[in-house]
């Protein structure tokens, strides 16, 4: 048994011990322990070092509000997570642990030095200490501040564990588990309600875990609450929720828990996930969420061994374990009293009680009295001494608001309680509005803006009695919102230790306010000091407070910090609390892992790969890929020894002289069907369609209201009310919405209907002098002759023995087909065209090739050559306006006059003087690369290949007043810091005539 | 070894069979004219379906129904509604190849579409379909029985929603 460890006291298994580690040492707690209570059975409070200054830190809570017990776990390999919280973190066997910001070692920190320059971290140091001299910032300022900023290792290793999501509804969440969120439980899952009940602790009861000498309807505390789980328990429409917290409020009764499965575990089955993200849907929120306690702030009030009264009372009862020999109280709250009688009843001397108040209770006094405990009332705090542990403390009495000759107390710990602040950061959450109540000295529950009950300490309430009349009630409001009856349930309540109390600014001192270090933000080490700075140097509202000096501004969220660094604030600036306001809670409530934010999308579920259904056959050939949208498309096929310019050039070659075949599945399909298909089409699309005759297809252009490129494709007219219309890969879910937003809002009179058949079919392009001559003989049931089958023709027939719809379009300049065959046929049909091609040597090509071979026939890319700003003119593809037509989607704003205004920036093509020179992509153009800097830049360059069919580089380029520059020579600053030559030319550089689409 | 044959009784993940599939679009007014061409009262309300005779047709929207019948039967459908064209105007549309169609069958199946299923399963009655997110993908989630599911998703999509299921099979089986 550990020296600190009560015999038959708390709910740890006394029978199980567990070995762990921390900072290499080995360490036996009892299976229920955390960290935090195993290490204080073991008489260690000494836990971390402060942030800034680098002072001993020791543990303050027994909660998810803990600021300085924040350490290191490691379960295994690339399982380590920097700043868990010793009071949550479970132990285990095998479990390791290590203190955090200490070096070389947690008891000597040379970091400490900081403690003796402390005057120089005052509140806003950053903003003066970094500012001059400005050179400093890369190289000194910067690495500095990344390195202090920010507490813990970041974990370098891929995280090897799972993380799972689910989504969940029921009537009634309930969050925490203590006597309110009980009795609105009992409540709400008696009166039928599907009730989620959630505690981020591993034992559910809260409150009443510290509390077992509360008598609750004739039992025990432990008695009732364990009856009252086995009932929940057996009831089918109850969920209870252990080591679940509650991180986020979101719209519409969303909230957000996670749940840890395994971090209390030795041995983790495979696929089990390390967390679970519940959203959850609820139709009722009752928010249990319990009080926190308020620090005292004085000089010395981090020293390992100070901390919270309740946290005392907890390890007592709850782990078994006393914080110290030698407790002294120092409180402003009669909860603590109650603290102190707990600890001498079980065996400790209490040095003293001292209370800010100077009326207490007389019950309490007898109380005291009757364990001959020493009470010193009206006293202030004004110092503790103890280099790694508090070893004394110095009080002073306050008479008439002066401070009197000060005493030194003995003890090995002080158990301080300022009072009680509502937790209500979920509230916050919600965006409902925290009233001030000027009597509880607390921010309260106001207006809700969603169905949100808060019951117990959550909305100011005290003592056990309330808190389960109050949840009881909590209950019963949520099944009459639900439109459910209920049963109100009573209960009787005998040894509750009810209790009142106050809260204060820093406590007062007989020594210089200046220089005390009375912590306010234990996390961030800020004092009282610093705000009061703060305020000093100009800050009036807290929001200003908390960032100038980052109070509350550390992962606790400010727990402890918020409202004692308010009241200070506030008293500085000589104003009521509301008066100076309320920094705003966000989520998560305590610091959640990304893992779990991420849940199942990591690895090769990280995100959607869409492959076509040919993408199979290009792995096999050894295909490199690119990302296109979500899709993953071949980008070339490189034979062995090939590079990228070899193999794209060789691909260029095949197609151009004889057949190359290329994967198009990604391509947008939909089909427009309808009878006023057609009116449809000629609204949307700038082109005329009227005259489009079935079997035919065209160039489409589609523009967005303000008169620039949206999205391109050829269309075929299937039937005289059926249209095929084609997209971009990355632009098909776009512009069906596109479509159908106009269909839905502006036209509701049409009768045309819009179905995506992107994935119905499966694309395959076959371009190349010899196209027709490899599908002709596959191809039944039509005529492929030129005459019958023109350029711009489409048809329903078989290709290879499938259904398909073939087209005859191109997108090369050189003959060419799309053959589009139901999806689960595309693999098949490609493998027979290839079997059929060998006979032209065909060749397979990838996405470069395709661009390659448009951009030499100056087909545009949109995304590419065009960025949003682009006209049709603008593009050099005004043909493709149906200049006749009344309206279309773009119409108007084509003659607004910036549109129709000189100097616009217009698509043209560039040949580098140096016919080898391929220009970068993105490049600037300038008129003169000998201009001083910045130069003026004219335009840049949007695609830049080398042209295998012309022997030399080829650019298109966005250029201001580009169609009149043409014969010019412009220059491209080069990254080498020259520039390139080039001459601005049409954007046709192959075939201008288009005579090789027209192979007999 | 144990776990993962109880997981199978408890829920069963398979990839059915092609069907013929079919998007219907028309106005309201014109859904007792297409009902007779398919042979099956189409429902109006959305999320309802109607099967009869290994036809099915679930609503899907105010003049959107996804049609389902055997594959032999494609053509035999797709020419009915033909010769509607004229005096009924509406759009059918062929996907059976568009999507794939997976089974989740088994006492934990709803539970296991929870995992990515945003919807309130205990509130989805057997017999309807409703387009919904399967974690990030678009999909048709129609109920077949208290423990019977199949999701229809784009083909595209397919392996991401399958990994998930299998990746999610294996977590219910762990007892987690």
């Amino acid at each position: 048994m550990s020296a600190f460890r009560i015999k038959g006291r708390g709910l740890v298994n006394a029978a199980r011990p567990v070995n762990f580690t921390f900072d290499g040492a080995r360490y036996q707690g009892l299976e229920g322990d955390t960290v935090a209570s195993a290490l204080l059975a073991n008489g260690v409070h000494l836990m971390g070092r402060g942030f800034k200054y680098h002072r001993p830190r020791g543990v303050v809570t027994a909660g998810s509000e803990e600021p300085n017990a924040l350490i290191g776990t490691s379960r295994g390999p690339g399982q380590f997570e920097p700043n868990t919280r010793a009071t949550m973190q479970e132990i285990y066997s095998g479990l390791s642990t290590e203190s955090q910001n200490k070096w070389p070692s947690l008891k000597f920190d040379l970091g400490a030095i900081n403690d003796r320059l402390y005057m120089l971290f005052s509140a806003g140091f950053y903003y003066k200490t970094f500012m001059w001299p400005k050179s400093f910032w890369d190289k000194v300022y910067e690495p500095f501040i990344r390195r202090a900023a920010g507490l813990g290792k970041s974990p370098t290793e891929v995280d090897p564990d799972h993380y799972a999501s689910r989504y969940l509804h029921c009537d009634v969440l309930i969050v925490g588990s203590g006597p309110s969120g009980l009795a609105a439980a009992l409540t709400a899952a008696r009166g039928g309600a599907s009730v989620v009940v959630v505690d981020e602790h591993a034992e559910l009861g809260g409150t009443l875990l510290s509390e077992p000498s509360v008598n609750i309807g004739g039992h025990t505390a432990w008695n009732w609450l364990s009856s009252k789980l086995a009932e929940l328990a057996g009831l089918p429409n109850v969920r209870l929720m252990a080591r679940t917290t509650a991180i986020g409020y979101y719209h519409q009764n969303m909230v957000g828990l996670c749940q840890k499965l395994t971090d209390h575990i030795s041995n983790v089955p495979a696929d089990v996930p390390r967390e679970r993200l519940w959203r959850v849907r609820a139709g009722q929120v009752i928010l249990a969420q319990g009080a926190i306690e308020r620090p005292m702030v004085f000089d010395g009030n981090d020293r390992p061994g100070v901390m919270m009264a309740g946290a005392a009372q907890t390890f007592l009862h709850r782990f078994g374990v006393k914080v110290g020999d030698l407790p002294m109280i120092l409180t402003s709250h009669d909860s603590a009293w109650h603290t102190a009688f707990d600890l001498f009843d079980a065996g400790c001397k209490v040095a003293a009680i001292v209370d800010t108040r100077s009326d207490i209770a007389p019950e309490l006094m007898q109380q005291a009295k009757k364990r001959k405990i020493e009470t010193l009332t009206g006293h202030t705090a004004t110092a503790t001494t103890g280099r790694l542990r508090v070893t004394s403390i110095r009080v002073n009495p306050v008479r008439n608001g002066s401070v009197g000759p000060a005493r030194k107390i003995s003890c090995d710990s002080v158990l301080m309680c300022g009072g009680w602040t509502p937790s209500l950061h979920l509230f916050s959450h919600t965006k409902g509005s925290l009233d001030w109540d000027a009597k509880a000295k607390a921010y309260l529950p106001g207006h809700k803006t969603e169905a949100v009950h808060i019951a117990g300490a959550g909305r100011g309430l005290w003592g056990i009695a309330a808190a389960l009349k109050d949840g009881a009630q909590a209950g019963a409001d949520a099944l009459r919102d639900l439109g459910r009856k209920n049963v109100l349930a009573s209960y009787v309540v005998t040894d509750d230790r009810t209790g009142t109390g106050i809260t204060q600014k820093e406590l007062p001192t007989d020594r210089s306010p200046g220089s005390a270090k009375a912590f306010v933000d234990f996390q961030n080490d800020v004092t009282a000091k610093d705000i009061r700075l703060a305020v000093r140097e100009g800050m009036r509202s807290i929001e200003h407070v908390k960032r100038y000096t980052t109070n509350g501004m550390a992962t606790d969220q400010g727990k402890l910090s918020n409202m004692n660094g308010l009241t200070i604030a506030s008293d500085a600036l000589g104003k009521e609390i509301p008066q100076v306001g309320l920094t705003t809670f966000r989520p998560p409530y305590t610091p959640t892992s990304f893992g779990a934010l991420a849940g199942y999308h990591k690895g090769s579920h990280f995100e959607v790969t869409r492959k076509t259904p040919i993408d199979s056959w290009a792995v096999e050939q050894g295909a490199v890929f690119e990302p296109v949208a979500l899709w993953r498309r071949a980008w070339y096929f490189p034979k062995s020894g090939e590079d990228m310019h070899a193999a794209v050039a060789r691909e260029c070659r095949a197609t151009r002289h004889s057949l190359g075949i290329f994967d198009a599945s990604t391509l947008g399909k939909i089909e427009v069907s309808g009878p006023d298909a057609v009116e449809f089409m000629n609204r949307m699309y700038t082109n005329p369609w009227a005259k489009l005759a079935p079997g035919k297809c065209r160039y489409g252009l589609l523009l967005g209201e303000d008169g620039f490129i949206r999205d391109d494709g050829v269309i075929g007219r299937m039937r005289d009310d059926l249209f095929h219309v084609t997209t971009t890969t990355g632009g098909a879910a776009r512009v069906l919405n596109m479509m159908e937003d106009y269909l839905q809002t502006e036209w509701p009179d049409l009768k045309v209907w819009l179905t995506s058949t992107t994935e119905e079919w499966s694309t395959i392009a076959i371009n190349g002098p010899n196209a027709r001559k490899l599908l002709a003989p596959l191809v039944e049931g039509q005529d492929m002759s030129d005459a019958v089958f023109p350029h711009m023709s489409v048809a329903e027939c078989t290709v290879a023995g499938f259904p398909s719809r073939l087209f005859r379009i191109s997108f090369t300049g050189e003959l060419g087909f799309e053959v589009n065959v139901p999806a689960r046929y595309g693999r098949a049909l490609w493998e027979k065209l290839m079997v059929a091609g060998q006979a032209y040597g065909v060749c397979p090509y990838g996405t470069e090739t395709m661009h390659v071979l448009r951009a030499e026939k100056g087909y545009i890319i949109i995304g590419q050559d065009t960025d949003g700003t682009v006209t049709p003119e603008d593009a050099g593809i005004g043909w493709a306006i149906g200049k006749a037509k009344p309206d279309f989607v773009g119409k108007r704003s084509l003659a607004r006059p910036d549109i129709i205004a000189k100097g616009r920036k217009q698509l043209v093509g560039l040949l580098t003087e140096d016919p080898k020179h391929v220009l970068v992509e993105g490049a600037q153009i300038v008129l003169d690369p000998k201009q001083p800097k910045p130069m003026k830049m004219i335009g840049h360059v949007t695609s830049s290949y080398w042209s295998e069919a012309l022997g030399r580089s080829i650019a298109m380029a966005l250029v201001e007043g580009g169609f009149e520059r043409i014969g010019d020579t412009l220059h491209v600053p080069t990254a080498d810091g020259g520039s390139q030559a080039a001459k601005v030319t049409g954007s046709v550089f192959y075939d201008p005539a288009g005579d090789r689409l027209k192979v007999e | 070894m144990n776990a993962r044959v109880k997981l199978f009784d408890a829920v069963a993940v398979t990839v059915l069979p092609p069907v013929a599939r079919l998007n219907l679009r028309l106005r309201p007014a014109d859904i007792a004219t297409a009902s007779k061409a398919f042979g099956l009262r189409l429902p109006i309300k959305i999320a309802q379906g109607a099967t009869i005779n290994g036809r099915a047709a679930y609503c899907l929207g105010p003049d959107e129904w996804l049609l389902h019948a055997n594959e032999s039967e494609q053509a035999v459908i797709v020419a009915a509604f033909n010769e509607l064209r004229e005096k009924t105007p509406h759009s059918l549309t062929v996907i059976s190849d568009r999507e794939i169609t997976i089974a989740i069958i088994g006492p934990r199946a709803a539970e296991l579409l929870s995992v990515a299923c945003s919807l309130d399963l205990s509130r989805m009655a057997v017999g309807t379909a409703k387009r919904t997110l399967f974690d990030t993908a678009q999909v048709v989630l129609i109920r077949d029985g208290a423990d019977a599911f199949r999701i229809e998703v784009w083909r595209s999509f397919f392996p991401q929603v399958r990994e998930l299921l299998d990746i999610a099979t294996r977590e219910l089986a762990s007892g987690f």
